[in-house]
């Protein structure tokens, strides 16, 4: 009885979590279709408040036509385009005499990545201000914030970093990692809510968290790696010329897939909600009102069950991520023996 | 490319459940080494995917 009723109320809660992504499909309708899909995943210089868009500030460096370049802030779009400087060129702000070089506007995508990595920022804090005061040090750790840190950060030191990076140097990358799977994993859960914007549904996002792993990587490998790279040993000469573009090229492909597998699987997610909710505008418009609340009950349900697989996809993909990365690492910093018979070791090729 | 993933995983899962009935003690390490590889399948299902939507949405 107990178990069917807190089914029941799990399935109310995802339920209602469904509604307020209804108005935001609305608001944003065109002449073409009563949906807007890519409008609603693209990045927005707004920030959706419980119904209200904020809008947020504008930073500009841009050049003048003398050549000297200036740094403008205003408060919102609406300010940056009364002030005459700037006019909008389709969908773009451009001065109206120069040229931008770059645009540090803060937008949603922007601050909900602030977002993820703040609510990681004070989580640690926490917990490391516990341990200042002793408890966890000699005493068990008490707590329920206190255990679930001990609990991340012993799964990501004893499953993710040691059987993948050798030997006592997983200890210097358990920080990094740890960041890398827990500001991942918030960042998407954080999108799961109607009205947020999922952080890294942006592939400059994902390509930014893709590059840090990149700069890891190559700034921990040792002499073994980058001869590797250049110069494969124990193959023929003209196999020698052959591997470095080969080489290259796969140094490269790991992380470009690590940022296109992260990016994919979460907006992937937002798209199909958006399209399966909106199939009731779609259905309005095109048959009537009646089969617009019939394909709600279906529409509505199927939202629902997505949900669930989209909060195993959110963390399943931080872990994937985290994963990767160190097995990427492990495989720059190991250093084995060389010898003569150098021929017969098989290097795995992980551009998935 | 939905036809292949689906392929793919359904293998993975047909491997998986075969290797639990042979060997129940080792099901933890087999439930986590299938969910990582379908996660990879997926992710190699969605770069088309999403290159897809981006085309007939942008």
């Amino acid at each position: 009885m107990i178990k069917f009723f807190t089914f029941l109320s799990l399935f109310i809660v995802v339920f209602l979590l469904g509604q307020p992504t209804v108005f935001a499909a609305d608001a944003d309708a065109d002449n073409e279709s009563p949906i807007d899909i890519m409008g609603t995943v693209a990045d927005h210089d707004y920030f959706t408040f419980f119904g209200t868009k904020l809008y947020l500030p504008r930073l500009f460096l841009w050049q003048d036509d003398n050549g000297s370049t200036q740094f403008s802030t205003y408060g919102s779009t609406k300010k940056a385009l009364a002030s005459g400087e700037f006019e909008q060129v389709e969908y773009v702000i451009t001065p109206v005499n120069g040229s931008m070089l770059i645009d540090f506007s803060l937008t949603s995508h922007l601050l909900y990545f602030w977002f993820g990595l703040g609510a990681l920022a004070l989580f640690t804090m926490y917990a490391g201000s516990r341990y200042k005061k002793g408890i966890g040090t000699s005493t068990a750790p008490k707590g329920v914030l206190q255990n679930l840190f001990e609990v991340f950060y012993e799964f990501i030191r004893d499953e993710v970093a040691k059987p993948n990076i050798e030997g006592d140097k997983h200890k210097k990358y358990v920080p990094y990692l740890f960041t890398m799977f827990m500001s991942i994993a918030f960042m998407n859960i954080f999108g799961l809510l109607p009205w947020a914007a999922t952080a890294t549904a942006d592939i400059t996002v994902t390509a930014v968290l893709a590059s840090f792993t990149f700069f890891v990587t190559q700034f921990s490998g040792t002499k073994d790696h980058w001869q590797h790279v250049f110069w494969f040993p124990g193959v023929p000469l003209g196999v020698k010329f052959l591997m470095i573009p080969v080489e290259l090229i796969g140094l490269f492909t790991k992380p470009f897939a690590l940022a296109i597998r992260l990016f994919a699987n979460m907006m992937s997610g937002k798209i199909m909600i958006i399209a399966i909710l909106g199939l009731i505008f779609i259905f309005n418009e095109m048959y009537g009102s009646i089969a617009a609340y019939g394909v709600s009950i279906f529409s509505v349900v199927v939202t629902s069950i997505l949900y669930i697989l989209k909060l195993l996809v959110a963390i399943l993909q931080a872990y994937i991520f985290s994963l990767l990365s160190a097995v990427f690492i492990g495989m720059a910093v190991e250093e084995h023996e060389h010898d003569q018979e150098h021929d017969d070791h098989i290097h795995a090729d992980l551009s998935v | 490319m939905a036809v292949g993933a689906g392929i793919g995983i359904g293998l993975i899962g047909k491997g998986a459940v075969e290797s639990i009935a042979r060997q129940p003690e080792a099901s933890g390490d087999i439930r986590g080494a299938m969910i990582l590889t379908a996660a990879f399948i997926e992710g190699v299902a969605l770069f088309g995917a999403i290159i897809c939507i981006i085309l007939a949405l942008g």
